[in-house]
């Protein structure tokens, strides 16, 4: 493999709430590594933390409680940059934010200003980061546009928001995160809010663009068949923990964690026979702030046992497959 | 399951006037609904497909007349009379709400948030003149039918879950024991574990109260994985219909084999999807002349254009609308490779 040194890395991260109710440790212990030229997915439940995961890496959270290390390595041979060490509102973040890593958020309808032209906001992008001139800047701008699928793009660049369907707005936010050529993109369910031909098209353009640009990316999703579809490496959470992680065929032909296998067989397949009974898991994903202690999935598990309510161990089973379960140790 | 309709849908047209101006001219209507005509069996559960602004929700709300429909009369066969909802009394809805309920899409904004469980769940009673005694008696029986304890009679829903609230929303809308019910999007708003426990519940309830289902989603495998029939939409008209053995594996219509292509296959080996749709869903307020879908159709020819076609039988109850469904050959994958394999993990 060509791309199989590390762009972003992520070691030990937590990063806690201080409600009036307590602390909600949105995430506790999440370890990964993005590869260059490829694809990270992250699938879990609402609750899960894989937006806040996502989030802190661009330090976009509001006053959180973070620590670990989130290590991104630029281009040649620059030390790495600790994220989580730099001012959350300084200039070095802002450097990175947009230029370096970008990201493309899961609502298309809420995250572009309805009183600005896209044109205007995807300029201000760009302006941000490359010093070029305002008739430079829009011609890179149509030029986003166009390559992204939008027709017409001279005329619609003009257009704000509310002139465009749900699938152009996600189009747009698509060329605002890669107007500067980003080296990482994160995409925090970026087709959950389309129809399904929609989704197959922006899944396309993603998949595309990233073999284009040489691009990595961070797909935040809660659709295992989108990661089956376009991630090379996947992160199983849940409740804020890392249940799984594992190369994407390993993780569906072989999945270990009880939640990972739960999940697998709980969606539909094309050969699931009609009408009978799925598999489910029994009762639902607990409220984040009394999450049970020791293994979070605890309570729903079938293969529960009296060791979960300690902090389970991270078992490995192969070089880049492990998961967090006290039932692969021996006693 | 039987071939004796429960539910009989005849040319149900639903347009909604759009208005412009300081005058609230109207200036256009958008065709939600254009002549749709359908039935439902009893015993049987027929899904209705298709993307957003095609039309399904508002098929739905025509059939409990939460809107007013514009044209085209629905036929519900009772028990003991056969109603004829777009044009009932006021007296006469009350008895066919007694007959067909309906399920709504988010559970968290269909409950009032003020409203204790047991009244959520008892309000149809309420309609019904039930006195509360045995209102709160029947409240009780049905819990555990949805699978919830009788703690949960006096919750409010914020106490809830979203899968426990859907089951809440379920029981609201069995109370009255009506043979059919409608239910729009019932899963869509749910997590994945929790999906595949409410699907399960409507497989079970179907079987042991015998209703009939109109089930509208836009995920196709969880109505393919629920459906007896289906039926497809686009554009306010009814584009396919058929068993879902037709539907799925003798496709006709060029925009159902669009959309079954689009469906994601949950497994890493499988990624050579093909037949992308390309374009998006034009306006319902300007849809394109003749065949709606001539737009985005990769074999539209003049005619399309040129003439609406008819929604015609293929057979077996099998109905198409499209000029060339006997021609077009669907069984081949059309297109390019929609994304590569996956990189060998190293």
């Amino acid at each position: 493999m060509p791309n199989s040194q590390p762009i972003l890395e992520v070691h030990d991260l937590h990063v806690h709430f201080k409600m009036l109710a307590g602390i909600v440790r949105a995430v506790d212990g999440v370890d990964f590594t993005v590869e260059r030229g490829r694809c990270l997915g992250i699938v879990g439940e609402s609750g899960c933390g894989k937006s806040v995961t996502a989030r802190s890496i661009l330090r976009l959270l509001p006053s959180s409680d973070t620590s670990g290390q989130i290590l991104y390595h630029p281009d040649g041979d620059g030390q790495p940059i600790d994220l989580v060490s730099l001012d959350a509102k300084g200039d070095a973040i802002r450097a990175i934010r947009g230029k370096d890593i970008a990201m493309i958020f899961q609502e298309p309808m809420t995250s572009l200003t309805p009183v600005y032209t896209i044109g205007e906001q995807i300029m201000e992008s760009i302006r941000q980061h490359q010093n070029l001139t305002e008739e430079e800047a829009q011609e890179l701008a149509i030029s986003m546009l166009n390559k992204v699928g939008i027709p017409d793009a001279e005329r619609r660049f003009g257009d704000y928001p509310h002139q465009m369907s749900g699938g152009m707005r996600q189009r747009v936010m698509i060329a605002i995160a890669l107007c500067c050529e980003p080296r990482v993109l994160i995409a925090d369910e970026p087709t959950t809010a389309l129809d399904v031909t929609i989704q197959a098209q922006i899944l396309r353009l993603i998949r595309s663009l990233q073999q284009d640009l040489d691009m990595s990316v961070i797909m935040i999703t809660h659709d295992l068949a989108v990661i089956a579809q376009l991630a090379d490496f996947v992160v199983v959470m849940y409740l804020g923990q890392m249940a799984e992680k594992a190369p994407v065929v390993e993780l569906f032909q072989d999945p270990k964690h009880p939640y990972t296998q739960a999940l697998l067989r709980s969606i539909v397949r094309p050969d699931t026979p009609p009408r009978e009974q799925l598999h489910s898991i029994s009762g639902s994903v607990p409220d984040p702030r009394n999450a049970p202690s020791g293994c979070r999935f605890r309570n729903r598990c079938p293969s529960v046992h009296d060791r979960c309510v300690e902090d389970p161990p991270v078992v490995e089973f192969g070089p880049q497959h492990s998961a967090t379960c006290w039932l692969y140790v021996d006693d | 399951m039987s071939d004796t309709p429960i539910l009989q849908v005849e040319n149900l047209s639903k347009f909604f006037p759009v208005q412009r101006g300081l005058l609230r001219r109207t200036v256009g209507h958008v065709k939600a609904v254009n002549d749709v005509s359908f039935a439902v069996n009893k015993g049987e559960c027929l899904g209705l497909v298709g993307e957003s602004g095609c039309g399904k929700t508002t098929v739905a709300r025509c059939l409990l007349r939460l809107v007013e429909p514009d044209q085209g009369r629905i036929l519900l066969h009772g028990e003991q009379q056969t109603f004829d909802i777009a044009s009932a009394s006021r007296k006469e809805m009350l008895d066919v709400r007694r007959q067909m309920q309906i399920i709504f899409q988010d559970p968290f904004s269909s409950l009032d948030p003020r409203w204790r469980v047991t009244d959520v769940i008892a309000e149809p009673l309420m309609a019904q003149k039930v006195g509360r005694g045995e209102a709160g008696r029947r409240v009780l029986d049905i819990l555990p039918t949805v699978g919830l304890g009788p703690h949960f009679a006096d919750r409010f829903p914020h106490e809830l879950s979203g899968g426990e609230r859907q089951r809440v929303s379920i029981a609201r809308a069995l109370i009255v024991s009506p043979p059919l019910v409608v239910a729009d999007e019932p899963v869509s708003a749910l997590d994945v574990s929790v999906r595949s426990q409410i699907i399960n519940l409507l497989l079970d309830l179907q079987s042991q109260m015998n209703l009939t289902y109109v089930f509208i989603a836009h995920d196709l495998s969880i109505v393919k994985h629920i459906s007896h029939r289906i039926a497809v939409m686009y554009l306010g008209r009814l584009v396919e219909l058929g068993t879902t053995q037709q539907v799925f594996e003798e496709c006709k219509h060029p925009y159902t084999k669009a959309l079954l292509a689009s469906v994601l296959i949950p497994d890493p080996t499988h990624r050579e999807q093909s037949y992308v749709l390309e374009g998006e869903v034009p306006s319902p307020l300007n849809p394109p002349s003749g065949c709606h879908f001539s737009t985005r159709c990769p074999f539209a020819q003049e005619q399309c254009s040129a003439e609406e076609p008819d929604l015609r039988d293929m057979g077996g109850g099998h109905w198409v609308r499209c000029h060339f469904a006997e021609e077009l050959d669907l069984s081949e994958e059309i297109f390019a490779p929609q994304f590569d394999k996956p990189a060998a993990s190293n």
